[in-house]
């Protein structure tokens, strides 16, 4: 049936999502479901107790793994369409409208490598693990699966499922091999993000069941669906909380320094290189792609959030004396950068929020691993108990400087283009009016001085100054081992590739920015010219529409 | 053949292909690389050079052609932007290029003696190379995007450059410091270039300045707006080249290796400010309230550097403050219409104080071998004196920077600075006299410094003054660093061999910008080369100069008696007279303490006050939210026990419980 309409036709009516293209192969369902069934296999791996063989097989499983996404990529994707591509659909339960259906197109396609690259990075630095190997290794192998499962999945509920499973493995990995308060951390991390996910199922029921007949959960049936504008209040505002304590929005974030600060250094890098991800994918991919209506109303406010996410968490890293939770809310800083993105309503300032993502899912994992490899050697966290072993760890004093340096966006990595494409995209976008441009980019640039001030006092206090003799007497204050080198080089690689030349990035998802943001344009611009006739009657037929009369949006547009 | 201006991009790609080779070298096999001193530094040395020999190649093309080459490529692109890169070769980019490739090459030479003992030989080498790179990358940079770029490359250099001994207290500091202030102006900087973007599509520096004329009189950008954007970008520039009130990192930065302070703090790094200005110069010249700005603060800034640099006791930080105060001086050419004679001041000063710089280097050098490694008593001149008979070379050298900077026909900071004089004298006045003012301290203060340091007698073996001075500096005497058999002797040959190259265009190269014929001029801008000669007139230019030698010799007569035939004794004479004013300057007008205050004690008072909140307030709130939805505090207590079962029992019914829900509302 999909034949009959060619996606090329679709492409041109900006407002409607283009029918998925069919794959050939099972690219998608084989990178979910090749890490599943071999971390289902892994209790059966002959291991002698402390992992020396285990971790073999799962470095094993998560490189087929990423060979496997590079294959979609590479065999299966075009990264000139818009809409969904190497798409796969079973009927699963077709009584509950549940359906497997998977594909991916902009959105997805970047995140999906990104997932299964920083997992195959992960396995590996988690080499030393010898606490209950077996089960570490299975439930990082199973959470690869999973998370590729929730940036592939394009049905609501399959995506409901995968987002809540993907869940249980963090809980676990939390739980048993976190630090000190590790119940606690766990526990709050699975409070707030299981709490808040009830209102993914509340939104996915109320879209799927929307307008009567059978239930329907599938994405590009959903997005050309007409629903009303209340309704999509309701159901983005709802998303938002769900989304906004994962990516996380302030102040939903207060899960994520616990979470951060318990991690061992491999979780630290699934959770600031992919988990957060989720949140921003998902408001890209509900928020403002299947309810461009209310997307319209909310986004002035993602934007405001996001400039309070900038500086709020800056502020607060500043202060933090803890190493692993100054870097975990420096990561909420950075998805501040995000928000503004995903609000601008401009192909410039959305492709940054994507790079953004993915810079930060880069840059992020390197500066959680070596938070983990510092620790290893100096056993403490506490800033005001290191310095001065700069001159005994030249390497890592080295790679923690390059990595540092990434995060605060210098020109040539890739934090520096996507914060300048958010920043461009902001300014240059005439969807909003001059002043609540200036005031956005005035607030978001103090960002700028901010990032420095906290990143380079950390590098002081660690590395700089006088030998600090208590430390140094430690047996296990070695350089970095060239597995740890390895593992920095190989997320430098694209970081640096990325901030040469950002294109060899930014072209996998142009066309389907491109096509969301004209999506989401229309809807402004019904929006504008609404409030302008409302403003004509004296009357609000909008709930929550005082935002357009704030003149935050341009009328001229 | 290709010409030069054709591969003019392999500039600053040769060394920056040596910094990675030798850098990835050191992450690699780090030992093994910190032995291979001569084979890294030959490399380098070899990059280098074949940058400067394309450099002059392109030099001298534009000098019998002028014309401006570029290539431009799409970088990225979003929806209907796109942000191009490339590079471009013109007359002022072609000077900068072979300016900053030969005080790079001399240094690098320099560098080989000065770092010969130290752990971090490749290091320095490497960080060299990659500081060579990304200046030249910002000479040849085609738009204000591309520059930013590099600019910031240079700041990050320059971070890890002043940082470079990591284990002193004081350089970790000044690294950090010099950071965060550069990226103060960045912000505006940033904001600029943004702003700009937004008003005239284009990042293009002539393309900015048509694009903002035509959207100011079509109406479409307000005349206000385009002044704050203008100034906005200017910040950059303020904090890259230590404008008041962004100067407070560059006398910090001193506590990098000295070759850096040479090549970075005086000559090239800190110009990148007066560059960027230059090439804005289409843009600037559209507003004469933002030129005016740029001329106030650069005379504050010149004013408050010299006026800082009379007090100062550590050679290093006196001559940082003489840096200040030129670059206050080529800021206020910008600001009077004149780049070109504000590009020329930035080529005179760069040699001469490149050699300043490479000179105390040397005294410090040798002072080391008496007083040991501690920069405390190394740079401080009271501990100096009676040197120029143990090191002919250097003070030979420093002494005829002393006379250039001091503006003492025919050596070249004459002529360039009488040149900005002029220039002030026919804009603004006012200003005119404060730089003329400023010209007789500036004699003063060099030749305080070459009093002190090279002439009377030897006062480095004075123990109770060592004692007292490290005292005062808060520091206790380590013995271990403390090896002060040595005597003081001249340096090795890689370090004099510099000294006396850049003595050469020190004293000469003024002749290339003398005011009735100036080849300098007339490679930047024909027309305005051939208009400043038809203007020129004797009975104008000897007044002028004749007044402004005056003040020099005086300023050098000034510390003859003071500080040489001992004949005036200052402190008495204006210390004990005005004691407020010889500590506002010796206090470097109070701008520390206020900084120290405002901003570093108060963003940290506020970051705990923020932290406060969120560890308390926020959390506290949203944890409570979270319980009060999830109905009772009694689910937490079987979490807080493990049982992950349990949520899962929990999502189960919740999912039931929904669905059911969702069934019976929906029929």
């Amino acid at each position: 049936m999909f034949d009959l309409v060619p996606a090329s036709f679709w492409a041109i009516i900006p407002g409607q999502v283009p029918e998925p293209i069919p794959s050939e192969f099972p690219w998608l369902s084989l990178s979910i479901l090749f890490p599943i069934g071999g971390s289902l296999l892994v209790p059966f791996f002959p291991d002698e107790g402390d992992g020396k063989q285990v971790r073999w097989y799962a470095l094993a499983i998560a490189l087929v793994t990423f060979l496997i996404t590079v294959g979609a990529y590479l065999k299966g994707y075009d990264p000139s369409q818009s809409g969904l591509q190497l798409s796969e659909r079973i009927e699963w339960l077709p009584d509950l409208g549940l359906t497997w259906s998977v594909g991916a197109d902009g959105l997805s396609m970047p995140l999906i490598l990104l997932t299964s690259f920083i997992t195959a990075l992960a396995v590996l630095a988690a080499w030393p693990v010898s606490f209950k190997p077996k089960l570490f290794f299975f439930l990082i192998l199973a959470m690869d699966g999973g998370q590729i499962a929730v940036f592939a999945v394009q049905d609501m509920l399959l995506f409901f499922l995968a987002w809540e499973l993907e869940l249980l493995p963090v809980y676990l990995l939390l739980a048993i091999w976190g630090g000190k308060k590790r119940q606690y951390a766990a526990t709050k991390f699975i409070i707030y993000t299981a709490g808040s996910s009830l209102f993914i199922l509340l939104a996915g029921l109320a879209m799927g069941f929307f307008g009567g007949g059978p239930p329907n959960f599938e994405f590009t049936h959903l997005a050309n669906q007409n629903f009303g504008t209340g309704f999509q209040l309701l159901c983005y505002g709802g998303l938002l909380i769900a989304f906004g304590v994962k990516l996380p929005i302030v102040p939903l974030h207060t899960w994520l320094p616990d979470a951060h600060g318990e991690a061992t250094a491999p979780v630290h890098m699934l959770l600031a290189g992919i988990l957060l991800k989720m949140g921003g994918y998902a408001l890209l991919r509900f928020n403002a792609q299947l309810l461009p209506a209310a997307h319209a109303q909310f986004a002035p406010l993602l934007i405001v959030l996001g400039v309070v996410n900038i500086i709020y968490a800056a502020l607060t890293s500043f202060a933090q004396r803890n190493l692993k939770r100054k870097i975990a809310y420096s990561s909420i800083s950075h998805m501040g950068f995000v928000l503004i993105g995903i609000g601008s309503f401009s192909s410039l300032g959305t492709s940054g929020a994507m790079l953004q993502m993915i810079s930060h899912g880069l840059i992020g994992a390197s500066l959680f691993f070596l938070v983990g490899a510092t620790y290893d050697r100096t056993h403490t966290l506490q800033l005001n108990e290191m310095g001065g072993v700069g001159q005994k760890m030249r390497i890592m004093f080295a790679l923690w400087t390059v990595c540092s340096l990434a995060s605060l966006a210098l020109p040539g990595m890739s934090g520096f283009v996507s914060e300048l494409m958010v920043f461009a995209g902001l300014v240059t976008d005439e969807v909003y009016t001059l002043p609540f441009r200036i005031v956005i980019a005035g607030l978001a640039a103090i960002g700028v001085i901010l990032t420095p001030i906290y990143l380079l006092s950390m590098l002081r206090e660690i590395f700089f100054g006088k030998e600090n003799i208590d430390l140094l007497a430690k047996r296990e204050l070695v350089d970095a081992e060239p597995r740890e080198i390895y593992i920095i080089g190989s997320l430098l690689v694209p970081i640096i590739g990325i901030g040469l030349y950002p294109r060899i990035m930014t072209e996998t998802y142009t066309a389907s920015i491109d096509g969301l943001v004209a999506r989401d344009k229309v809807a402004i611009e019904r929006i504008v010219n609404i409030s302008e006739s409302d403003s004509s009657n004296g009357k609000l037929s909008i709930p929550k529409s005082s935002v357009p009369k704030l003149n935050i949006y341009n009328s001229t547009s | 053949m290709l010409s030069p201006a054709e591969i003019a991009w392999l500039i600053p790609l040769l060394p920056l292909l040596g910094a990675l080779a030798s850098g990835l070298g050191l992450i690699g096999f780090n030992q093994g690389m910190n032995r291979l001193k001569k084979p890294v530094a030959i490399i380098l040395l070899t990059c280098v050079g074949a940058s400067a020999v394309l450099s002059f190649a392109v030099l001298f093309e534009q000098i019998s052609n002028p014309h401006s080459v570029q290539h431009l490529f799409v970088w990225a692109s979003a929806g209907d932007f796109t942000l191009p890169m490339g590079y471009v070769v013109d007359p002022l980019g072609s000077v900068m290029l072979a300016l900053v490739t030969t005080i790079a090459l001399l240094v690098m030479i320099y560098s080989h003696g000065y770092m010969a003992h130290d752990k971090g030989y490749v290091r320095f080498f490497t960080y060299l190379a990659l500081f060579s790179s990304s200046m030249l990358g910002l000479i040849i940079s085609p738009n204000l995007l591309e520059i930013y770029v590099f600019w910031e490359l240079v700041g990050m250099c320059s971070y890890l450059l002043v940082g470079f001994w990591y284990d002193r207290d004081g350089a970790a500091h000044a690294a950090q410091k010099a950071f965060v202030v550069n990226r103060v102006g960045d912000f505006g900087l940033l904001l600029g270039i943004l702003g700009l973007f937004w008003a005239t599509g284009t990042f293009d520096f002539n393309g900015i300045a048509l694009g903002l004329s035509d959207a100011i009189s079509s109406g479409n950008v307000p005349e206000w707006a385009a002044l704050v954007l203008c100034f906005l970008v200017f910040l950059g520039p303020m904090a890259k080249s230590a404008q008041f009130p962004l100067h407070v990192w560059l006398p910090d930065a001193m506590e990098g290796p000295t070759p850096i302070s040479a090549l970075i703090h005086a000559a090239t790094m800190v110009a990148a400010g007066v560059f960027l200005v230059a090439r804005l110069e289409p843009l600037y010249s559209q507003f004469p309230l933002i030129n005016l700005l740029i001329a106030i603060f650069g005379t504050i800034t010149c004013f408050l550097g010299a006026s800082i640099a009379l007090t100062q006791m550590d050679l290093k930080k006196g001559l940082a403050y003489s840096t200040v105060s030129q670059l206050g001086y080529m800021m206020l050419a910008m600001g009077c219409g004149a780049p070109i004679a504000g590009m020329f001041h930035l080529v005179t000063h760069a040699f001469f104080k490149a050699m300043l710089f490479l000179g105390s280097g040397s005294v410090i050098h040798a002072m080391e071998e008496v007083v040991g490694h501690e920069p405390v008593l190394a740079q401080d001149m009271r501990l100096m004196g009676g040197l120029r008979k143990k090191m002919p070379i250097t003070s030979l050298t420093f002494l005829v920077g002393c006379v250039a900077i001091s503006g003492i026909p025919p050596l070249a900071g004459f002529w360039s600075k009488d040149e900005i004089l002029g220039e002030a004298f026919n804009s603004f006045p006012i200003l005119w006299v404060v730089g003329f003012m400023t010209a007789g301290m500036t004699a003063f203060y060099m030749f305080r410094l070459y009093f002190l340091t090279f002439e009377g007698e030897f006062r480095g073996d004075n123990k109770e003054l060592q004692m007292s001075l490290l005292a005062s500096a808060g520091q206790e005497k380590d013995d271990e660093d403390f090896h002060g058999s040595g005597t003081i002797h001249e340096s090795s040959w890689s370090m004099t061999t510099p000294l006396i190259v850049l003595a050469v265009p020190s004293v000469f190269i003024g002749f290339l910008g003398t005011p009735w014929n100036s080849s300098f001029a007339k490679l930047l801008n024909l027309e305005e080369a051939s208009e400043m000669a038809s203007k020129f007139s004797w009975a104008g230019f000897l007044p002028l100069a004749c007044a402004s030698v005056l003040i020099s010799c005086a300023g050098i007569s000034l510390a003859y008696f003071a500080y040489y035939s001992r004949k005036l004794d200052l402190t008495s004479l204006v210390v004990k007279k005005v004691p407020s004013i010889n500590s506002f300057f010796s206090n470097k007008w109070y701008l520390d303490e206020i900084n120290e205050k405002l901003f570093v004690r108060g963003s940290r008072k506020l970051a705990r006050e923020v932290l406060e909140v969120d560890a308390k307030v926020v959390d506290g709130v949203v944890n409570l939210t979270g319980l009060l939805t999830l109905g009772s505090g009694e689910g937490l207590k079987y979490f807080e026990t493990g049982r992950a079962q349990f949520y899962a029992l929990i999502i189960f019914g919740g999912v039931i419980a929904l669905v059911a829900l969702f069934g019976v509302l929906g029929t």
